[in-house]
């Protein structure tokens, strides 16, 4: 039953066991699309109202297009559908369609006018699992710079959020009510080529390009939610011997050396968020006297410490590229800005000085939440998943994929933000909204390892991944970045007595 | 030799100190390939129960395909539990029945078993690619779990070896491609070891000194004092020196305007020419440390590092600098120049010195954002990162821009310094507090 060499049960003599193969270089482009400003160019005095006008006008002539080829000729009742610039210009009784931002109304959606107007000291409700009323009574109005439109049909049961830009054909209602037949997306935009960067940048250098090796495997983890206790967890370590190629045996072994990148999509610590969840509040308030501001007695080091040792085992055999998640010390609002090196005294010798440079393309690279680049030529996308979470709670029945599936469609990544979800207030640009299609998008701290392929209208091909939590899961991805095909390994401890 | 070894090792370790060894532990302690521990684990283990029976207690480590059914079973057992509320997707009418229809995901399984449940697991799998031995403890454990102190040890005594050589010994992936920077920032404490490297620096910080305002050293043992101190790298002493004249250069041409300004309000001359030596210079020190602090943490570029005698004697030349300044120029000034040595990382420091120069900005008629000069830092840190060194904090006007998160229009203040410095300059001519505020915005 098992493989003769990849049995370890042997004693003497003791052979010199072969080396294993080298790891190859992991072609690593990352791309800078969500890095804030720095220091006073960064403010938060503009109006979140300008990312939705940005929205709106960026993919206005995609959705525009899609939904004149859709829509052009239809006819209903003798009558052609046409276009109308502003919602609030539709006629009541006319055919026609119009663009638009969704906007939900929601009776369980926390509500910012709400927030002020009510009393502050009374402790704010836990966070809802879902914003979705069971009377079903929540609104849907399409907006646009002139107004707003209340907008109701069955042809709505594709679901929308709040923020996703879209065409609607249909009348309205004697009662103001805009009356949807159909409705059309953005859809994916253009997919780069592989290696298109490379290529035309060598193109550019007047440099022939260069015979490119077999691609490896990336590996992706999520959801470490490290403790820093002492019986932090053992399958922690055996991921990480796992990953160095020490666990397991030589068949096996090798078959690790394939992996020449690992990510970590985001909750590398537990409970280390700078801003305190509810459950940790009450618990802390508990146990300290009142105390104003931040008190630094109650720091502990150990989880960040525990993931900077971890990290430097993994470093010099594998590079690492780590996001921060909900649950890291980051900033809070997307997009999350990268862990500071701080955090990595042992791990940092791998990054290059920020002084330097702000990518490492081997060694230890902390980027943003979420982060896009080049792996192995294929464009990568990739969250810790924030964003899908807090798009699920719009939706109910609807799984994590078709909401990546969806954010891709609608070519905004976090259509939700800045409704219910925090954000960076951007002024003249909005680096959410998907430029390049990616082969690759995949979302961390997911319930579940799910994985699927999109195709889009013109040919492009998107493999969507859930990366589960690892403290639940036990489970990592790999994604064969030639083949693109997924793979899950999953490490586990058999309990005594079970 | 490490085959003798081993049992010896094992026996210490195992049977008179009741402690666990992992394969890995064992490699380590005996430098020896992983793949030869598992197998010397083996060896010990058949060799002492086969002496006497339940002596030795072993996990294994199997890795391969569970059988199919018995893992979906397992993942639903487990997914029911703590996905009650996400029951309705199935129920509904979305198309999450096509999802698994897909082709199964390969999955491969790594379980760590006692010796007890060794038979019952290999049973679980389907094709098992490696088994090896993980661990050998005196006798049954309760908690897997202890296992990792193992690799605890493993993390903090061995953690001197060259992570990069580690593949050659141990028998781990290697991979050619990873850099590690030998000029880092040492997070252990500190190691007489740097000062061989540090003594080069030193003496050319000492040289400058000579030439350049003296009272630099008195920033230089503020860097050793502040406990920050770091190996220091050959390339980064370049750019470190070059800063430091260039600083200096800059510190003297802006002395200079403030001691025409000085010239004038005071009649004391000299005094004033020293205290345009010695009262810029701390000025400007602190402010390149307070930044080189950032960057330190930020990108591990180390600072100079002094022996401790030298900062003594610079430290007692800088208080008597201070001294004199203090006489001359009031409490204003030499706020700003304490606040280093005791208070590096406080945000107490900067708050301080704002107040007092704010108030004299205020005399100097810089315009409205008197308040809000929290931020002055982090300019001046942005300013580094763009610079071709990184590290160097030289430019005068991004240096005392303000910056504050309540800054509405932060971009208007950038061209203002320069006009506004040099009408200071004037103004400052009667007021002896104006100049050096006139300093401060300028840099």
């Amino acid at each position: 039953m098992v493989l003769t060499d990849g049995d370890v049960l042997r004693g003497e003599p003791f052979e010199d066991p072969a080396y294993l193969p080298s790891r190859n270089a992991s072609a690593y482009r990352p791309l800078h699309t969500f890095e804030l400003p720095k220091g006073v160019e960064k403010h938060y005095q503009q109006q979140y109202a300008d990312m939705y006008f940005l929205r709106l006008a960026q993919l206005k002539k995609f959705v525009r297009q899609n939904a004149k080829d859709a829509w052009e000729d239809f006819e209903l009742g003798e009558e052609k559908a046409k276009y109308v610039e502003r919602v609030l210009d539709v006629r009541q009784g006319e055919l026609c369609w119009v663009v638009g931002t969704v906007y939900m109304e929601m009776n369980l959606k926390p509500n910012v006018l709400d927030d002020i107007s009510k009393e502050h000291w009374i402790a704010a409700p836990p966070p809802r699992e879902t914003y979705v009323s069971t009377s079903g009574r929540d609104d849907m109005m399409l907006e646009d710079e002139s107004g707003r439109l209340r907008v109701t049909g069955d042809s709505l049961n594709t679901h929308y959020v709040t923020g996703c830009v879209l065409a609607a054909l249909g009348t309205e209602q004697a009662d103001g009510s805009f009356q949807v037949i159909a409705t059309q997306y953005a859809d994916l935009p253009r997919q780069p080529q592989r290696w298109e960067r490379e290529d035309s940048e060598l193109t550019v250098a007047k440099k022939p390009k260069p015979k490119r090796e077999k691609a490896g495997k990336v590996a992706i983890v999520s959801g470490l939610e490290m403790t820093g206790k002492e019986d932090d967890d053992l399958t922690l370590d055996l991921l990480l011997e796992y990953l160095t190629g020490e666990a397991t045996g030589p068949p096996d072994q090798s078959s690790v050396a394939k992996i020449t990148r690992l990510i970590i999509a985001g909750n590398s610590l537990s409970h280390a968020s700078p801003i305190l969840s509810r459950e940790d509040f009450t618990a802390k308030k508990g146990g300290l006297k009142k105390h104003y501001g931040y008190d630094s007695t109650s720091y502990n080091a150990s989880p960040a410490e525990k993931l900077d040792s971890f990290l430097s085992e993994l470093l010099p055999t594998v590079p690492v590229t780590i996001l921060p998640g909900t649950s890291d010390p980051a900033n809070v609002a997307l997009p999350q800005q990268p862990l500071h090196p701080a955090l990595f005294p042992l791990s940092r010798p791998y990054a290059n000085p920020p002084a330097q440079s702000n990518e490492t393309l081997s060694g230890l690279d902390s980027v943003t939440n979420p982060w896009e680049g080049d792996i192995e030529g294929w464009r990568v996308l990739g969250t810790s998943g924030q964003t899908v979470d807090d798009l699920l709670k719009y939706v109910d029945g609807v799984e994590p994929l078709e909401v990546m599936e969806m954010m891709l469609r609608w070519r905004c990544i976090a259509p939700t933000a800045p409704d219910t979800l925090w954000c960076y207030p951007f002024q003249d640009d909005d680096p959410l909204v998907v430029q390049d299609c990616p082969h690759v998008y995949f979302a961390g701290s997911m319930r579940k390892f799910e994985k699927r392929v999109i195709d889009g209208p013109a040919g492009q091909r998107v493999l969507l991944v859930c990366v589960p939590r690892f403290r639940e899961s036990r489970q990592v991805v790999l994604v064969d970045m030639e083949s693109m095909d997924v793979e899950l390994v999953e490490v586990g401890v058999v309990q005594p007595g079970s | 030799m490490a085959e003798e070894n081993y049992k010896e090792y094992l026996a210490a370790r195992v049977l008179t100190d009741n402690r666990p060894a992992t394969y890995r532990l064992l490699s380590r302690a005996l430098k020896v390939n992983v793949n030869t521990a598992k197998q010397m684990l083996y060896e010990f283990h058949s060799k002492q129960n086969a002496k006497k029976p339940k002596s030795v207690h072993a996990t294994y480590l199997l890795t391969g395909k569970k059988r199919s059914s018995e893992h979906s079973n397992g993942i639903k057992g487990k997914d029911g539990e703590d996905t009650v509320m996400r029951s309705s997707p199935y129920m509904s009418s979305m198309p999450e029945p096509e999802a698994p229809a897909e082709e199964p995901v390969s999955k491969t399984s790594i379980v760590l078993a006692r010796e007890e449940e060794l038979e019952k697991t290999k049973a679980e799998f389907d094709e098992i690619t490696s088994i090896h031995i993980y661990s050998l403890e005196p006798g049954p454990i309760e908690n897997l779990n202890v296992l990792s102190v193992c690799n605890q040890e493993v993390a903090t005594e061995y953690a001197n070896e060259d992570p990069l050589a580690r593949w050659r010994v141990y028998g781990c992936i290697h991979n050619p491609y990873i850099k590690r920077r030998t000029t880092k920032y040492n997070p252990a404490p500190q190691k007489p070891a740097t000062k061989p490297a540090s003594k080069p620096s030193a003496t050319t910080a000492a040289k400058k000194e000579e030439t350049a305002a003296p009272a630099r050293r008195g920033s230089a043992s503020e860097a050793n004092i502040s406990g920050r101190s770091t190996p220091q790298p050959g390339p980064t002493t370049a750019s470190l020196k070059r800063s430091d004249s260039k600083s200096n250069v800059k510190k003297n041409m802006t002395a200079g305007d403030i001691f025409k300004s000085f010239a004038k309000a005071k009649p004391k001359a000299k005094e004033a020419e020293k205290s345009k030596e010695s009262t810029p210079a701390p000025a400007e020190d602190e402010q390149m440390q307070g930044m080189s602090e950032d960057e330190g943490d930020a990108d591990d570029e180390p600072q100079v590092q002094f022996d401790k005698e030298k900062a003594e004697t610079a430290r007692k030349a800088r208080e008597e600098r201070e001294e004199k300044l203090r006489k001359m120029m009031e409490a204003d000034i030499e706020m700003s120049d304490a606040p280093p040595e005791a208070e590096n990382d406080s945000q107490d420091a900067p708050l301080d010195k704002e107040a007092t120069s704010k108030s004299a900005e205020s005399e100097a008629t810089v315009i409205v954002q008197g308040g809000r000069r929290r931020g002055r830092r982090r300019v001046m840190k942005k300013k580094t990162v763009k610079d071709e060194d990184g590290y160097l904090v030289t430019k005068e006007e991004p240096v005392w821009e303000s910056f504050s998160e309540d800054e509405p229009q932060p971009k208007k203040p950038k061209p203002a310094p320069k006009p506004a410095s040099t009408a200071k300059g004037k103004k400052g001519g009667k007021q002896g507090q104006g100049s050096i505020a006139s300093f401060f915005t300028k840099g």
